[in-house]
């Protein structure tokens, strides 16, 4: 028996299994995920390891066990998006913790909150004085959304009545020194516009550029890969081993 | 078709997969004269049951022959565990066979037997 040929087959079996689960699962991010969500996802990454490496059962009682977590979790995703009292009480509510400017001390001891935590993730929203909260909620995975009393919120451009240009996404025009020619054709551009922007700026290939990208206000972004700076600024505070 | 393809790929793919996994039981069976185990197993035991020792030697011989060509077919989907327990069990059958032990032998010939019976279930 050759142990690492087998383990290869069943490596490849676990991988490309959990690809497909996973795609099967969506599209949720790590940062959106619920302490339920977080823990399947271990326990399905947990019995992917063991179809791989565990030689001493067959791989097939690992992968039905994948195959019915990923199931349940489907059939859960399901159950709270089509049944919502089912998603509150399996993924629970948002809790406000702070009303009004008021801490609800009764709220966060059911949640088990310390208030050394709230003030912790009001520091990550920038909040280092809690007297500026009008609203903070405690969503269900755990992170914190806060609203800031309206005299410490920031000024937009429409408080001040200043007008602003449409802003939307750019367009990736050259990637990695490739004309994306589908994007060009887009956004309604050719290749000698194109072709006319990389002389003024200097360039004769497309190849000499590593990102070029057109706003929604018709500038065009261009990174070479000689950047031919002369100094280049070191944020190290400490001589590691580069 | 590109659609088609998109969601039949994945589909194939655990097709795929769900056959290597599950084919150690038709894999086992033999493909010729020469990698039947559980055929060999029987005329082992039977000379060992006539006292014919020469022939047991020989057929204990063509036993592990035959098991070393149906471990790399069926590796892929068997327990390490259960193909390690037979492989040790003939050896120890062909030791009791050669010091003519009837008891000893039969008792190994079985318990391989059972593992063979066991793979793949």
């Amino acid at each position: 028996m050759n142990e690492a040929l087998v383990v290869i087959v069943r490596g490849v079996i676990g991988f490309f299994t959990l690809l497909i689960f996973a795609r099967l699962l969506g599209k949720q991010q790590i940062s959106q995920l619920s302490f339920f969500d977080y823990i399947l996802g271990i326990t399905i990454g947990s019995i992917a390891a063991s179809l791989t490496t565990d030689l001493t059962t067959r791989a097939w009682p690992h992968w039905v066990g994948l195959a019915v977590w990923t199931f349940l979790v489907a059939v859960l995703q399901l159950l709270t998006l089509k049944w919502r009292y089912a998603g509150k009480y399996i993924d629970g509510e948002p809790t406000v913790v702070i009303m009004n400017g008021k801490i609800m001390e009764n709220a966060m001891k059911k949640l088990r909150y310390r208030t050394s935590e709230l003030l912790e993730q009001l520091r990550l929203q920038n909040v280092f004085d809690i007297s500026q909260v009008e609203f903070a909620v405690l969503e269900v995975n755990g992170q914190l959304s806060v609203l800031k009393k309206s005299q410490y919120q920031t000024v937009t451009t429409q408080d001040l009545n200043i007008s602003t240009n449409y802003q939307g996404i750019g367009t990736e025009l050259i990637y990695d020194g490739v004309v994306v020619e589908q994007n060009l054709g887009q956004v309604n551009l050719d290749r000698t516009w194109l072709d006319d922007q990389l002389r003024s700026e200097g360039i004769n290939d497309p190849a000499e550029v590593f990102l070029a990208n057109l706003d929604t206000q018709g500038n065009l972004y261009i990174d070479k890969y000689q950047d031919h700076l002369q100094k280049l600024t070191d944020i190290g505070d400490y001589p590691g081993p580069h | 078709m590109k659609k088609l393809i998109y969601y039949l790929l994945p589909v194939a793919i655990l097709a795929l997969f769900i056959g290597i996994m599950l084919s150690g039981s038709y894999l086992k069976q033999p493909r010729g004269e020469d990698d039947s185990v559980s055929g060999k197993l029987v005329l082992v035991k039977e000379a060992v049951q006539k006292g014919d020792w020469k022939s047991a030697q020989q057929e204990i011989d063509n036993l592990e022959e035959a098991w070393e060509k149906v471990v790399p077919r069926i590796q892929f989907s068997m327990e390490k565990n259960e193909i390690n327990d037979l492989g040790v069990s003939l050896t120890r059958a062909r030791a009791a066979i050669t010091a003519k032990d009837i008891a000893g032998a039969l008792m190994e010939l079985e318990e391989a037997e059972h593992h063979w019976h066991s793979l793949g279930n």
